[in-house]
């Protein structure tokens, strides 16, 4: 064998291993979102954005255990049926290492039933309902918000205000449902003065005047919403139609995060002035320079504020990320193994995920929030009136009452 | 003071239901078929309007006629494109017409809420509003400007329409059609220009709803599931095909759903629309107002 000869087979074999290094496989992260109706596309749409940043992100950097990472996506439409069929197109035929995105909590506990059954890692990036917790599955981990964390602020709220009555519209969801008994429960143990009702509504319904028209003689001193738009919207226009909320008698207090949705003020206007929210953010906030790099890229591909669903949905993909580089695997046990044990610090700052049973199970248990109160039609959430800090007591002095 | 505050409102409700049903029961009467993608002409004369007024800066009294026409050309090229099939011509179709119609009719809903939520995006638009008032009240009734505007002009286009049908040589063709199709032709009446006619104006009275409504209710890609679903009870529930029967099963039902929703539960208000159906069709299978058959 000539000289030639051995320079030209060295040659082809360093081509050939360069070539296959190259050409690794992407790792494959299924993300099961609402793309059409009548799922909510809304959240779906925000959930896709922010996924996109994260991978691109990461790839930039080279990606994870040097392969670059590939997004398959689902449209669960909302429907649970539809969700469980697409976790398992994801994991049987597309092989992927986690699936993400989930952002409506039916479709939620659906899927992961599916994930449990194959020991998938499942990362629940929107699905409020204590149930998924409640599961115990090992394969699911919470780094999303849940109904006993938002209840126990709102009751917090409602003590702090001294409201003595208060009428709930919860749609008829796991969320909602779910969202308005808990709230219900835990105003009975610990401010059992408090006289609460809630009424379930439908989520695609339109009129909801007859619901609101008994409220006019009997005007409680808060309505509740706990309702995602376009009904949450909808409801909104017909309490300030119907003069019941916001009004000099009647607090209106959001407990779904409406606010932050980029089509909020186009479709309440002055419904939503003085309307006091629950949010899980605030520009005020403490933000990592992680999350505020995607905020930057969000705002510069969409035109549009960021929010929390922005950060839960970046927050998602990363820790699936950071679970493979933790595990030097994309073996499925691996990263549940990683995920359980380690310390995160995604774009909303760190955290590890809880170990009790119940609805703190592998869950990001103190997941900080804020109350705001919206003072003047479009009013930025930067500029609103922040009348609770992250860990902070309410400052009920900050509270503004309409005139009428 | 409630009683009065639900009967307005049922009344009010009764008629946005009204407009969206009466094109679907002339649909009905006059090729015997139920179209599925009913609810979409509602959502598109929505879209219109609110994209019509918001986009393009028209005024709204402008982008109100601009979405009927919008829906009405819908309608027309539905009723040339996909629906002509079902009686001119083409015989082995015709023996499966309602499969037919059912697959093209679902099918085109499908599409059109789909090419509407890629296109236009899925975020809920609020149209804006004839007329800039603030909430008033009458007497002891709490209305915005918007809804009572809205129940005034759809009043006058079911009077308008029923004029129309029952007066004008065109309606009575119309009528003709619905009775007898293959009598009225042999009369010299031009059925396939009927029908088309009749998908029009179908097209252009759903629109003409999702317009009036479009600052009341904030359209999505969706929004047309809900009325349509109003709208197939009340056909039934008035006696298919029947405009008149329609009508009157669509301030009924309004009324109704008002009063069941505070006095009986507000859970079961849209549940109570379908009790009243499957009532109706055990006692009364030819609807409540179904003497007349498929009369217009």
């Amino acid at each position: 064998m000539n000289v030639a000869r051995i320079a030209a087979l060295l040659g082809l074999a360093l081509t050939g291993y360069a070539g296959s290094g190259m050409a690794a496989d992407p790792i494959a992260i299924g993300i099961s979102i609402a793309q059409s109706p009548p799922g909510s596309v809304v959240q779906g749409t925000q959930v896709k954005d922010a996924v996109e940043i994260v991978k691109d992100m990461v790839n930039a950097k080279g990606g994870v255990l040097g392969r670059q990472i590939k997004l398959i996506y689902e449209d669960n439409q909302g429907i649970p049926e539809k969700g469980r069929a697409a976790a398992e197109k994801l994991i049987t035929k597309d092989k992927v290492v986690a699936i993400a995105g989930g952002h409506q909590s039916s479709v939620c506990l659906a899927e992961i039933e599916v994930a449990h059954r194959y020991n998938n890692p499942y990362i629940n990036t929107n699905c409020w309902s204590d149930d998924v917790r409640k599961k115990g599955y090992p394969e699911v981990f919470n780094p999303a918000n849940y109904n006993t964390r938002v209840s126990s602020a709102m009751t917090d709220t409602i003590i702090a205000m001294g409201v003595k009555s208060v009428v709930a519209f919860a749609e008829n969801t796991d969320y909602g449902i779910g969202q308005a008994k808990i709230t219900g429960e835990m105003l009975k143990a610990r401010a059992p003065g408090v006289s609460y009702k809630y009424e379930t509504v439908d989520r695609a319904g339109k009129d909801f005047t007859p619901a609101i028209l008994p409220l006019r003689a009997n005007p409680p001193e808060m309505v509740i919403t706990i309702m995602l738009p376009p009904a949450a919207y909808i409801v909104m226009n017909q309490l300030y139609e119907q003069g019941v909320a916001p009004s000099a008698k009647t607090w209106l207090y959001d407990g779904s995060g409406l606010a932050d949705y980029p089509d909020f003020w186009q479709n309440v206007k002055e419904a939503g002035k003085y309307m006091v929210s629950f949010a899980l953010y605030h520009p005020q906030m403490a933000t990592p320079k992680i999350g505020l790099d995607v905020a930057a890229e969000y705002l510069k591909r969409t035109k549009n504020e960021p929010n929390r669903l922005i950060f839960q949905a970046a927050d998602s993909l990363l820790l699936i990320v950071d679970a493979i580089k933790e595990a030097k695997s994309t073996d499925s046990a691996a990263i549940i193994k990683a995920l359980q044990t380690m310390k995160f610090s995604g774009v909303r700052g760190p955290f590890q995920f809880g170990k009790q049973p119940g609805y703190g199970y592998q869950q990001w248990v103190d997941i900080p929030y804020v109350n705001y109160q919206l003072t003047e039609v479009n009013q930025p959430i930067s500029k609103t009136n922040l009348i609770q800090a992250p860990g902070q007591a309410l400052d009920v002095k900050k509270l503004v009452r309409p005139a009428k | 003071m409630l009683a009065l505050d639900l009967l307005v409102n049922g009344l009010i409700f009764g008629l946005f239901y009204a407009l969206m049903a009466v094109g679907l029961a002339m649909i009905f009467g006059v090729l015997k078929v139920v179209n599925f993608a009913h609810g979409e002409f509602y959502m598109i004369g929505s879209y219109a309007y609110v994209l019509i007024a918001l986009k393009l800066g028209i005024p709204p009294w402008l982008a109100l006629p601009l979405a009927a026409l919008t829906g009405g050309a819908l309608g027309w090229l539905v009723e040339r494109l996909l629906m002509r099939p079902l009686y001119a011509g083409h015989g082995s179709w015709s023996s499966s017409k309602d499969e037919y119609a059912v697959v093209v009719t679902f099918g085109l809903s499908l599409l059109l809420v789909n090419l509407v939520d890629k296109i236009v995006g899925p975020y809920p638009f609020r149209g804006p509003v004839l007329i800039e008032t603030s909430r008033f009240s009458i007497g002891p009734v709490m209305l915005n400007g918007q809804k009572l505007i809205a129940a005034g002009v759809s009043l006058c286009l079911l009077i308008g329409l029923a004029l129309f049908i029952k007066r004008s040589l065109w309606g009575r063709q119309i009528q003709a059609v619905a009775q007898n199709r293959l009598g009225a032709s042999l009369a010299g009446i031009d059925a396939t220009r009927t029908t088309s006619m009749v998908f029009v104006i179908s097209g252009m009275m759903a629109a003409l709803a999702g317009a009036l409504l479009a600052p009341l209710i904030n359209p999505g890609p969706d929004v047309g599931a809900f009325p349509a679903i109003k709208s197939y009870v009340i056909v039934v529930l008035g006696g298919m095909g029947s405009i008149w029967g329609g009508m009157a099963a669509a301030l009924i039902l309004g009324v109704c759903e008002s009063f069941f929703a505070v006095y009986v539960s507000y859970a079961y208000r849209d549940a109570f629309g379908l009790m009243l159906l499957i009532l109706v069709l055990l006692v009364r299978p030819q609807g409540m107002f179904g003497e007349k058959g498929r009369e217009l």
